[in-house]
């Protein structure tokens, strides 16, 4: 059955509005002039040399970059370890348990980074990178959870059983059955963790110090000051970046998990 | 293969995350009672401005929450018919590709005294002066519609598809015309996804920073600009901790009727 005109009227304009955001970035990137405006009213690569060119933006980068790497790594981790291990328990007690897992979902960021701010504080890791990475762990294990989740119930568990049958030691039936399978729910924790992290600006912003930011903290800083197109070259990359890592992801594993998660969280009995 | 010591050792990461969360929330209840006290929450909660900025932030979320799925709706309908929803749902999807901070920035380029919108309707000759949309809680609205649409429709597409597709050419079959196909078969079958990602969007809109700070100055303040003034321009940690304890209050006693009624909802479609 196909959809009437007013709605898809509707749709068209905000399947055009929706991207809108992203075209006026890129397009005022290539600005010759300090002023952040859409259409640019020229041609260059001016922003890109600063962005290039500037240390501290550089930095930012770096520690954005690592903080996210270290973050999906040890969430995607933990929620490997997690899913195992809930895999079998009782009904009752997984249940709790993955509330548990899922409840930073259900506080208000601006909330959470006070509570952050407060207990960090007090020991010692105010505004430090070990302070930072905490609290994006915390922020992370939701998403990276899910997806390892959703792709561990559906391997069958008679595959890992048969390996052991036919001579398999209870570690080499996982590394060499379970884990493979478990490969789409990896990449897409992976894939979570480390843009969650690295766009995280809510709470980060209460966590940096005086001498150490995230890029998106930095990124907010410079608009508040002045809104010169540097930010939109930055944001250009970090958006070919992205981009490429989804890319990368569809080629390796396919994006077909993502729909397998939704349809998980529909049916949380299944 | 997995004992109960094992499955402890296997879990224990992730519980020492969990810990870090509870030591947060913990600790800002602990801080709030033991420092500002009760005597704090009766001063805000008297005070006519924390009061304005209580129930700004209430209607902005219910408003924006209200819009996504108004919009959201005929957008997941839409993709759900279309045979090409992979590249639609691209498009949906595609701001998650840059920061939060910066697809606001793109609303401030777009809604400024001079620009993009403004400047095109001044060049065609439909106004004469600018209109001031941005620096009001309109543009905050504008801001967080666009910012979290796309989670409900994830949320609503879901439910879509996940319909029995049957269940809609048999209300055809019966003799329903499209409309009482649409209101008697498939909104009722989606409405999990609604009352789920409208729950999603009203939780993160009440607890919104960076859209209402670059979009609504720092006048037509909501409870997490708030939070932000008095961390960084007042310094009074004890009045945002207890502000913090207000939103997050604030975003449970909004979001609790939604959780009930998607209980209930879920209840109703699995026993018919």
């Amino acid at each position: 059955m196909r959809t009437g005109f007013p709605t898809r009227a509707l749709a068209a304009l905000l399947l055009v509005l929706l991207p809108a955001p992203l075209v006026i970035v890129i397009g005022s990137s290539f600005s010759p002039r300090a002023v952040l405006g859409f259409p640019p009213p020229g041609f260059s690569w001016r922003w890109y040399v600063e962005f290039l060119g500037t240390p501290s933006w550089l930095v930012a980068f770096g520690i954005s970059a690592a903080l996210a790497l270290v973050s999906a790594v040890l969430t995607t981790l933990a929620s490997i370890g997690a899913a195992l291990a809930l895999r079998r328990a009782p009904a009752r007690l997984r249940g709790i348990a993955e509330t548990a897992i899922l409840a930073p979902l259900l506080f208000p960021h601006a909330a959470l980074a006070i509570g952050f701010l407060g207990w960090l504080g007090m020991a010692g890791l105010g505004g430090s990178f070990a302070g930072m990475l905490i609290a994006h762990l915390v922020l992370c294990a939701p998403f990276a959870y899910r997806p390892v989740a959703v792709s561990l119930a559906q391997i069958d568990s008679s595959l890992p059983e048969a390996a052991t049958i036919l001579g398999a030691e209870p570690g080499q039936a996982f590394r060499r059955v379970v884990l493979p399978l478990l490969r789409p729910g990896i990449a897409a924790s992976l894939l979570f963790g480390f843009i969650i992290s690295f766009d995280e600006v809510t709470v980060s912003m209460f966590l940096v110090g005086p001498e150490f930011t995230t890029l998106p903290v930095a990124i907010y800083a410079r608009l508040n000051d002045s809104a010169d197109p540097v930010v939109a070259a930055i944001s250009s990359i970090l958006i070919l970046l992205t981009a490429g890592l989804v890319l990368l992801m569809d080629r390796l594993v396919g994006l077909r998990i993502f729909v397998d998660i939704e349809e998980d969280g529909r049916h949380p009995s299944a | 293969m997995t004992g109960p010591g094992r499955r402890l050792a296997l879990f224990a990461p992730m519980g020492l995350l969990i810990a870090a969360f509870v030591l947060s929330v913990a600790g800002l209840l602990w801080s709030s009672a033991t420092r500002g006290g009760i005597g704090l929450y009766v001063e805000l909660l008297s005070d006519p401005g924390i009061l304005r900025v209580l129930w700004r932030t209430v209607w902005i979320a219910v408003a924006t929450t209200a819009a996504c799925a108004l919009l959201g709706y005929p957008l997941a309908l839409f993709l759900a018919r279309s045979p090409r929803r992979n590249l639609w749902l691209l498009l949906v999807i595609s701001p998650w590709l840059v920061s939060i901070v910066v697809r606001t920035f793109g609303w401030v380029v777009l809604l400024g005294n001079r620009g993009v919108v403004n400047t095109a309707l001044r060049d065609w000759g439909l106004i004469d002066a600018p209109v001031r949309v941005l620096f009001t809680p309109w543009a905050v609205l504008i801001g967080l519609v666009h910012v979290f649409l796309p989670f409900m429709v994830i949320a609503i597409l879901s439910s879509l598809l996940l319909q029995d597709r049957r269940l809609e050419e048999a209300g055809r079959i019966l003799g329903g015309t499209r409309w009482q196909t649409f209101r008697r078969v498939t909104l009722p079958l989606s409405l999990p996804g609604v009352v789920g990602g409208s729950s999603l969007v009203l939780l993160m809109s009440a607890g919104a920073i960076v859209t209402p700070l670059l979009l609504g100055g720092l006048r037509d303040r909501m409870l997490g600009t708030q939070i932000y003034t008095e961390v960084f321009q007042v310094f009074n940690f004890e009045r945002a901790t207890a502000m913090a304890v207000i939103l997050l209050v604030v975003a449970l006693v909004l979001v609790a009727p939604l959780r009930l009624l998607e209980a209930r909802v879920r209840r109703r479609l699995e026993g018919a």
